[in-house]
């Protein structure tokens, strides 16, 4: 089921993955390595928090796409929401409500179409890849925003080898077949972020191969990630020298060069189960 | 006609809910709208805006998009005797903005806003749908806001998809049953009764009350035509409860019943025969011969008038046929009455929300071959007001349209009735303007009787 997306101009992506699993991060490292080889790349953050873009951009200096619509009414210009970033990124951040309040999903829908409106998705903007670092776990429609049909057209799901990490990729495979089937959006594979669990990198590969697809990458863990993070800097800003800079590089050439994009197979609960059995997690 | 009304077909699914006396099989009601039927109903936050808003004195606000309260403005033609706020239809104008950062700000705006220009004695603060969705929290608001201002703050909880009007008029009587016995009723004597489910439309309130004030029967309060709040109130020092329109009032009665110990009678004010059971029944209930006497003595004076003119209409009316169509069935069962006193004989029966007990006796009162409908839709009330050929359609808002279109005379029973229909002279009221009605020279020219058939319909 491949789909010619290099025929496209523009690669759309959408990162998804259980909650805290490390989505802005790998996102942001990733797309450091891609404005470093030469991409011209949007990141559109989808979560209410709003904190998507802040290795990029050096902080949380973004305002976002409905604290803008909130203040300033329709009157909205794609300067006011769009910031450069690092290596000539750009960074929006979607927003929404604080906890507990309103509907974050319709805030996502209203945001997606206002940058639409706005053309920040024109080919006068050059842009090579848009990513989508959408919020853990995909509870509603709104969140499901992104993987509409024009919206993003191949998923990354970021993930580990703990049980609901692999739980929650499963499920986002089931959200991907319902959008599949009516439009265009592809799986284009698992990326592993290391929580050094037993067997993991293997688990993953296996679990990738029975949902169809593959495991992209294996992003090791190393505590640079988390010393470039404390300095507001993607790894490759803060010290492009260090081998984890080395891994997200890996990791974009991956995403370069995928040409295997597939409609995914989600596996059952017993299937994934006997799977985590298999590699030792129950023992 | 019956060329016309054969392609017209019933919906597989609701086949249980049209019934004919004479052909047996069972019949079926108090279920959900068959998806696609089009049904008449209207939606749960319609039906607890229609119970609540004739309480004059109170503010009522709309927590949702504007169309929700701008389609339910002014809704019943029902009358106040001083003050007016309930004819305004508040709303906080929910958009994009609430819906995502949430609606409580402007809602509590609104509040602040309005309560203190003015000064109800209580808000109603209806949930609409994306309400519901959004997950507001109005009880919170209302909460504080009565603090606040030392009123009853009161949340309707009303969603629309929470199901059918029905469900709409229970939520209209949880939120009444927050005043309920918050008032002093020290004031109140023992031969005292409340209203349930008598709106005030064209004053019918006020005609009904007459009747009780003048045996000697105290109203406390009226729910909810021409309403205030500090006599719901005290609603619960009365002794006993008079429900007209089941459908909305029941619950209510029956918990007061529960929990203030106030006995209820179903009663109507349609018709002769209705109205003066009804006033009898209050009557009886005080075991107190002198209010009986009263009773009785009203009673013959009214029918006394009424009635040497209403046998005039008679003898126009007798034999035309006539097709009904109402909110419950407790209604319907009124109207075959009034219009068999005229004459007349009913061929169509429908409610919307008439539940079973309602409709055995409905059954029980109509002539063979009398069709009885549930929950109906346009096509199947047009396929049987042609089948049966009739001269009048009795039917709210939604109907007058089906019957103009037909070419069949309309009476308004419902909401946008301007002349009083209840009690004694408003059944000569209802004679009168049936009688205009159907006897006008109009419909011969109608294609349905002019021999065009159905050609000059399209």
């Amino acid at each position: 089921m491949a789909v010619a997306v290099e025929k496209k101009p523009m690669r759309k992506v959408a990162i998804y993955g259980k909650g805290g699993i490390g989505k802005s991060t790998t996102t942001q490292n990733t797309v450091a390595a891609l404005a470093e080889m030469g991409k011209k790349v949007m990141v559109v953050g989808c979560d209410p928090k709003a904190d998507s873009t802040r290795l990029l951009l050096g902080g949380l200096a973004q305002r976002s796409v409905l604290d803008t619509l909130r203040e300033e009414g329709e009157d909205v210009e794609l300067d006011d929401i769009r910031s450069g970033g690092f290596c000539n990124s750009l960074c929006v951040e979607s927003g929404g409500p604080e906890p507990g309040v309103g509907c974050a999903g319709r805030g996502i829908i209203t945001s997606i179409n206002m940058l639409e409106q706005l053309g920040a998705y024109d080919e006068e903007n050059e842009l090579d890849y848009v990513f989508y670092d959408v919020l853990g776990d995909v509870v509603c429609g709104g969140f499901a925003m992104p993987i509409r049909e024009g919206k993003a057209e191949e998923i990354y799901i970021v993930c580990s080898g703990e049980m609901m990490a692999m739980y929650a990729a499963n499920n986002i495979c089931k959200g991907i077949l319902k959008f599949a089937e009516t439009g265009v959006v592809r799986l284009g594979g698992l990326i592993c972020n290391s929580r050094n669990v037993d067997n993991e990198a293997q688990m993953i590969k296996k679990f990738a191969e029975k949902l169809g697809t593959q495991m992209i990458h294996f992003v090791p863990r190393d505590n640079d990630v988390q010393r470039a993070e404390i300095n507001r800097k993607t790894v490759i800003e803060w010290n492009p020298e260090v081998k984890q800079a080395g891994e997200y590089r890996s990791l974009a050439r991956a995403i370069d060069s995928n040409k295997l994009f597939v409609v995914p197979k989600p596996l059952t609960i017993p299937e994934l189960e006997a799977l985590l059995m298999e590699y030792g997690l129950f023992n | 006609m019956s060329e016309e009304t054969k392609n017209i077909s019933i919906l597989e699914g609701r086949k249980g809910q049209v019934w004919r006396k004479g052909e047996g099989g069972a019949f079926v009601c108090d279920r959900q709208s068959l998806a696609g039927s089009v049904t008449q109903r209207a939606c749960a936050f319609c039906g607890s805006r229609v119970v609540l808003y004739p309480i004059a004195d109170a503010l009522h606000i709309v927590h949702g998009p504007i169309g929700c309260a701008a389609y339910n403005w002014d809704i019943r033609g029902a009358l106040s005797s001083g003050p007016q706020m309930h004819r305004n239809s508040f709303s906080t104008d929910v958009s994009e903005k609430e819906i995502i950062f949430g609606g409580e700000k402007k809602l509590r705006a609104a509040l602040d806003e309005l309560i203190p220009e003015l000064k109800p004695k209580a808000a109603f603060v209806y949930s609409t749908c994306i309400v519901g969705l959004i997950g507001d929290d109005v009880d919170a608001i209302c909460r504080q806001t009565s603090a606040k201002y030392g009123i009853p703050v009161i949340p309707v909880d009303s969603p629309g998809f929470k199901g059918t009007k029905r469900l709409g008029y229970q939520a209209a009587c949880d939120s009444i049953s927050k005043l309920i016995g918050t008032g002093d009723t020290s004031k109140v004597g023992p031969l005292s009764i409340n209203l349930l489910g008598e709106f005030n439309i064209a004053g019918e309130a006020w005609m009904i009350r007459e009747y009780f004030e003048k045996i000697g029967i105290e109203v406390v309060a009226t729910m909810t035509g021409d309403g205030r709040v500090d006599d719901i109130r005290r609603a619960h020092g009365a002794k006993l409860n008079l429900v007209q329109c089941s459908g909305s009032m029941t619950a209510l009665a029956k918990l007061m019943q529960e929990t203030h110990g106030i006995p209820f009678k179903r009663v109507s004010f349609f018709g002769m025969e209705d109205t003066a059971k009804a006033i009898y029944e209050a009557a009886g209930f005080f075991c107190d011969e002198v209010v009986m006497e009263r009773a009785k003595n009203l009673v013959r004076a009214e029918i006394g008038e009424v009635l040497p003119q209403l046998k005039a209409y008679r003898r126009k009316l007798a034999g035309k046929k006539a097709a009904l169509y109402v909110g419950g069935a407790f209604k319907a069962l009124s109207l075959v009455t009034a219009l068999r006193a005229l004459g007349m004989r009913t061929v169509l029966a429908g409610t919307q929300t008439g539940n079973a007990d309602d409709y055995a006796a409905l059954r029980d009162i109509c002539d063979p071959g009398t069709i009885i409908v549930d929950d109906s839709n346009p096509l199947e009330l047009a396929k049987f007001v042609m089948e049966k050929d009739v001269d009048l359609f009795i039917g709210g808002v939604k109907e007058r349209p089906i019957a103009f279109k037909l070419g069949v005379a309309f009476c308004d029973h419902n909401h946008e009735r301007k002349i009083p229909l209840a009690g004694f002279a408003g059944m000569l009221n209802f004679a009168e303007e049936v009688a205009s009605s159907v006897l006008s020279p109009v419909w011969k020219y109608v294609p349905r009787r002019s021999g065009l058939g159905m050609e000059g319909v399209r």
